[in-house]
Parts: structure tokens; C-alpha cells; sequence
């Protein structure tokens, strides 16, 4: 009986994810293969006709290949801001973890507001504008790394603390200086976690929307996740190119994950439980 | 050529002292045991010599460098930790050589003295390992590999042996003593283990509450205590206490008497005593025989049969409990009363604060 009823549980499950995940997706391969006046009918049927490399190269070309710009600055915002955010999240992470002072619990504080506090845009803008990085690439890295350290600190911290202070004394009698210590002892030791990190922030990063579409304005700066706007206007929306586009944009992230997917679970975890 | 000096070293966590003002001289190639109860400061004591303790005020001469602001890497020291610290992610040969990669010795140097070291403690077929794949005897053997490649003036030990099982826990202090023979460097060694603080240690020093209680050689701590707190820690199964009052005073010979002893004459500095008052007699387990005219009285409660001798816990008439080990084996029942001995050559008596009044040598 007992195992009946899991099995049923389990099919459940499967189905469950199976309409909530699996269903949206396939609907977008669907779409990505139809042309104009059978998409605009959003439905749920079989493409009439082969239209996907028509769509690709309509969706590529447009707005003088806009989207090949896009992918650039998407991939360089996301490699440089991962980088950043795991060197420094993870020397943060280890500081605040080593050295106990007055301030942690103030610091601890703060990382825990910028977790919970939402970002106020138009100041940001404001600010951005004063110190003339408003609309650059640079800037907007900046953002990234200042929106995401916080998650990235916490779980750089709960994994320092697992590590054994022994360790960074042996080192420092084997004469390592403070940076010694931490790039060839430290950083390595982290390497689980890191591997969330860079996951779990290259795909934020890569997916946002909003923050480009904020600080980050005119066509030169466009990211992906931007161009999804080339097919969609108040009057006329080609839905066929909207879906191949989202099609392209999916792909990286969704190979990112399947890749990683085992590793990104241990470093979750690897940090909660003494091992 | 590096002897250690200390002078009134202090060392305090915010306002709470932990050594209250340390003197002490090594010299080259001595071996020395900080021993003391939990907490004493031992540990400090050896990280501050270290490198890894801020010492808060006295002088540290580490041969004739004033070393309380070198750092640890300047100070010719190397330290071999409790739980080993052997870095989980280098192969056995990197985290030996790591030291030597921070110095930039060169590759083929460097390659010399990683296999010079190996051989030395027998684990060159451990090389191409990485920690997580040794047992703790090897995971130690490669921890001192690390301090030995350094070739440090001074090596610091913190209970490096504590993490082993009993056997290997001898094969490695013998091995330590042979390493100490070999490499004529001197050896400071924190350990709460009272067998590897006295077969190791040309210098036993006893810390309590940061305060160094004795400092000397094994056998001078065993039989020549300082004080009450020396005699108890020292030696195992711990000596036995009991109040007693003078009797008499003749010459060096002290004549005392308690509720549970009739009587005994000891020699001792008769000097610093008078008839009447009370003092602590101190006897070791180990010196008290079963005999028929002896003058300690007492009811057998608990029994441990070794073979080669047997542990008894008597109960005295005065309600206190001694700790008796007789030689070979007896089959003692519970409460059957037993006569003992006292072998008044070895018993040591002790003033009320605490200082033993052994007669001068």
C-alpha cells in the first residue's frame, strides 16, 4: 500500500513539473517554428511549415544585427561580474568569518539590508549620472556586482567558517603573506561554493531584464534579454520572432545548468552541514 | 644555533591575563615539555613563540633576535599542529614544499629538500598522495615533513600526537625522539600527556593559571616537587594527600602523625616548620607496600587487577580515599582491611601555601 501511494505521489510530481515546466517550453519551440498570421493566433497546434531558420536569421538581423551586439555585452557584463563578485564575495565572505570585531554585527547588518532592502532606481540614476557612469558597460558591471554580493558573501561566509583556522596558520608560519593565504589556500578550499557562485550569478545575471533596461539605455548597449523588445509594440507584435528569440536566449543559461546541476547542489548544501 | 629566552612574558585577551609574566631559558638543542592542566596557557605560550599570539608585554629572544614583532616567517621556527593543517587540496609533496614555493627556493632545491625530507621520515611512496588519502600516523608523519623541510632553528609541537590511537601514539614519540637525536634542533613540545612529557623531555616545564610552577628535568619533577600543584600533576596515578600535624623535630628528621597515619619520620627542611604545625604529606601510589606492622590502616573499595599490578582505592579511617598500586597481583575482596607501609625516604611534605619542604640536597 505504502509504496503504491509513493509511486502515485511520485507521478504526481512529475506530471506537476511536467505542465509547469516542460509545457511553456515546448510551446516556445512551437511558435519558433510557425510563421507570422499562425502565430498571432496563440494557440496550441503544429506549425504549418518549416519556418525556424527563416525566424533565426529575421531575429539575428534585425535592427542591424542587434542581436550579435547584444550577446557581447550580455557575455562580457556576465564573465566580468561573476569574476568580480566571486573574488570579492569570497574575500569578504573569509575576513568576516576570520577576524571577529566590533563591527561584524553592523557589517553583518548591512549585507543582510542589501539582501532585503529593494534597490531605489532613480537615485541610483542620479548617482550613476554624477559619477558619469550612467548608460556604460562599466556601469552597469558595477551594479551587477553591488545587487549580488550580499547573497554571494553569505554563502562565502558559512563555508569559511568550516574551514579550520589551523590552516591559515600553517600557511602563515610556512610564511605566507595575507594575500598567499587567501589565493593559494583559501580560494582553492572554496572551490564548491564558487561553482554555485558562478552559476547560480551568471545565470541572474545573464537572464536580468529589468537592471539593463534601467541604468543601461540605447541600442549600443543593448543585452539579450533587451532585445526580446525588437518584436513586441503596443499595435503589432510578431509573436514567431518573439518566441525564436526567446528560444536563443534560453539556450546558454539552460546548458550552464545541465552541466552543472549536480555541483551547484553541493556547494548549496556544502556550507549548511560540518563535513 | 638558536636557544629561546624568556623575559616576564605576559600575554592578556582584553583585560583577562593568560600568562602572568613567564621566565624561562632553552638552550640549543634541548628538548622541552610545556605540560599543565586545560587552559593553563601551555598553547599560548607555544603560539606566541610562534608568531601567531601578539605578545602583550616581556621579551621573546629566539637566539639572539628580539622576536616579539618578527614575523612568524622570520623567526627560524617551524610548527607541527594537533590537527595536523595539512592543506586538503595540495598533493603530500606540495604541502611539504609549500613553504619553500613562498620563499622561492629554486625548482631542483626545492625538489632536493622535499625527497631529502621524505626519506628522512620514510614516506617518499606517499608523494604523489593527497591528504585525504592518508591515515593519521601518515597525515602526521607529512606535518612534520613540512617543518622539517624549513630547516627551522626551533620546532613548536601542539599535542601532535594527541589525534592518534594509543599504538601508533608510541611508535610516533619514539620516532620523535629519534628525529630530535638526528636533526639536533631544539624541540618545544606542548602535550597534557604525562608518558610523553617525561620519556621526551630533557626540560619538563609545568604551567598552571600562566604561572610556570617547575621547571627541570623528569625525574627531579617526580621525585622533587616544587609545590603541592607539581606533585599532583605530576605522575600517574596521582599522588596521595593527607593533613598532618609535627610531632617532633630532630636534626632533618621531621616526625608526623595524622588521624590515618601513626606516625612517620621524614627528612625534610626542618627549618621552616615547628612542632604542631599542620602540613600536607604527599605519598605516591606506587610507594606504599602491603606489610603487617605497617602504620596506614584502611578498608579496600575498588579493586583494578592489571596482572602486573593491582590499583586499590582505600578508604581511611578519616574518610579520605588513597589511591594504593601494589606490585603484582592480589586478590583483594571489597572492605577487607588492608595494612600498608609507607616508604618514608620518597614521601615529600608540603608548608600551607602550598611549597614542598624538601630537606636540601
Amino acid at each position: 500500500m505504502k509504496r503504491r501511494a509513493s509511486i502515485i505521489g511520485g507521478v504526481a510530481a512529475i506530471a506537476g513539473s511536467f505542465v509547469v515546466f516542460v509545457i511553456p517550453f515546448i510551446f516556445i519551440i512551437l511558435m519558433a517554428f510557425k510563421d507570422k498570421p499562425q502565430s498571432a493566433l496563440r494557440d496550441f497546434s503544429w506549425p504549418q511549415g518549416f519556418h525556424l531558420w527563416d525566424n533565426l536569421v529575421q531575429v539575428v538581423t534585425t535592427r542591424n544585427w542587434m542581436m550579435i551586439t547584444a550577446f557581447i555585452n550580455s557575455a562580457l557584463i556576465t564573465v566580468i561580474s561573476v569574476t568580480l563578485l566571486v573574488v570579492l564575495a569570497a574575500m569578504v565572505g573569509f575576513v568576516l568569518a576570520r577576524r571577529k570585531t566590533r563591527m561584524n554585527g553592523l557589517i553583518e547588518f548591512l549585507i543582510l539590508a542589501g539582501l532585503m532592502i529593494p534597490p531605489a532606481v532613480v537615485p541610483t540614476i542620479w548617482l550613476m549620472q554624477g559619477l558619469k557612469l550612467f548608460g556604460t558597460l562599466h556601469g552597469m558591471i558595477l551594479i551587477e556586482v553591488a545587487y549580488n554580493l550580499p547573497f554571494s558573501i553569505i554563502l562565502y561566509r558559512a563555508f569559511v567558517a568550516t574551514i579550520p583556522r589551523d590552516l591559515d596558520e600553517a600557511a602563515i608560519i610556512d610564511g605566507a603573506r595575507p594575500l598567499d593565504v587567501f589565493f593559494r589556500i583559501i580560494l582553492p578550499m572554496l572551490w564548491p561554493v564558487t561553482v554555485t557562485n558562478i552559476v547560480v550569478q551568471s545565470v541572474g545575471i545573464f537572464n536580468d531584464f529589468t537592471n539593463p533596461l534601467y541604468y543601461l539605455p540605447g541600442n549600443q548597449n543593448a543585452t539579450v534579454q533587451l532585445t526580446l523588445y525588437n518584436f513586441q509594440s503596443q499595435y503589432n507584435t510578431s509573436y514567431n520572432l518573439l518566441f525564436t528569440n526567446i528560444l536563443l536566449i534560453t539556450v546558454p543559461p539552460l546548458i550552464v545548468f545541465l552541466f552543472f546541476n549536480r555541483q551547484i547542489v553541493a556547494g548549496m548544501t556544502a556550507g549548511a552541514v560540518k563535513g | 644555533m638558536a636557544g629561546l629566552e624568556f623575559k616576564a612574558l605576559h600575554k592578556t585577551y582584553g583585560s583577562v591575563p593568560v600568562i602572568k609574566g613567564v621566565d624561562l631559558s632553552v638552550d640549543h638543542g634541548e628538548f622541552v615539555v610545556f605540560v599543565g592542566p586545560s587552559g593553563c596557557g601551555k598553547s599560548t605560550l607555544l603560539r606566541m613563540i610562534a608568531g601567531l599570539e601578539d605578545i602583550t608585554s616581556g621579551e621573546l629572544w629566539i637566539g639572539d633576535k628580539l622576536c616579539n614583532d618578527v614575523e612568524p616567517r622570520d623567526r627560524g621556527i617551524a610548527m607541527v599542529f594537533q590537527s595536523y593543517a595539512l592543506y586538503p587540496h595540495m598533493t603530500v609533496y606540495d604541502n611539504v614544499g609549500f613553504g619553500l614555493k613562498l620563499a622561492r627556493t629554486d625548482k631542483a632545491e626545492r625538489d632536493r629538500k622535499i625527497r631529502d625530507a621524505a626519506r628522512i621520515l620514510q614516506m617518499e611512496a606517499l608523494l604523489d598522495r593527497k591528504p585525504s588519502q592518508l591515515s593519521g600516523g601518515q597525515r602526521q608523519r607529512v606535518a612534520i615533513g613540512r617543518a622539517i623541510v624549513r630547516q627551522p632553528e626551533v620546532f613548536l609541537f601542539d599535542e601532535p600526537l594527541s589525534n592518534l590511537d594509543a599504538a601508533l601514539r608510541v611508535d610516533m614519540r619514539m620516532e620523535l625522539a629519534k628525529l630530535h637525536q638526528d636533526l639536533g634542533a631544539t624541540m618545544i613540545y606542548v602535550t597534557h600527556d604525562q608518558v610523553e612529557a617525561m620519556t621526551l623531555a630533557d626540560k619538563i616545564v609545568v604551567l598552571n593559571g600562566g604561572v610556570v610552577q617547575q621547571v627541570g628535568a623528569p625525574i627531579d619533577l617526580y621525585q622533587r616537587p616544587a609545590n603541592l600543584f607539581v606533585a599532583g600533576f605530576i605522575g600517574s596515578p596521582k599522588m596521595n594527600f593527607a593533613e598532618v600535624t609535627v610531632q617532633s623535630i630532630d636534626g632533618t628528621m621531621a616526625t608526623v602523625t595524622s588521624k590515618d597515619i601513626s606516625s612517620v619520620s621524614v627528612a625534610a627542611d626542618t627549618s621552616r616548620m615547628s612542632v604542631g604545625d599542620t602540613l600536607t604529606l604527599g605519598v605516591r601510589p606506587h610507594h606504599l607496600t602491603l606489610d603487617a606492622s605497617g602504620t596506614l590502616v584502611g578498608g579496600v573499595s575498588l579493586v583494578e587487577r592489571l596482572g602486573n599490578e593491582t590499583n586499590v582505592s582505600l578508604k581511611l579511617p578519616s574518610g579520605a580515599t588513597w589511591l594504593v598500586v601494589l606490585d603484582g597481583d592480589h586478590n583483594l575482596r571489597g572492605s577487607q582491611a588492608l595494612q600498608l607501609a609507607v616508604d618514608s625516604s620518597t614521601v615529600v611534605l608540603f608548608d600551607k601555601t602550598g611549597q614542598s619542604l624538601l630537606a636540601p640536597r
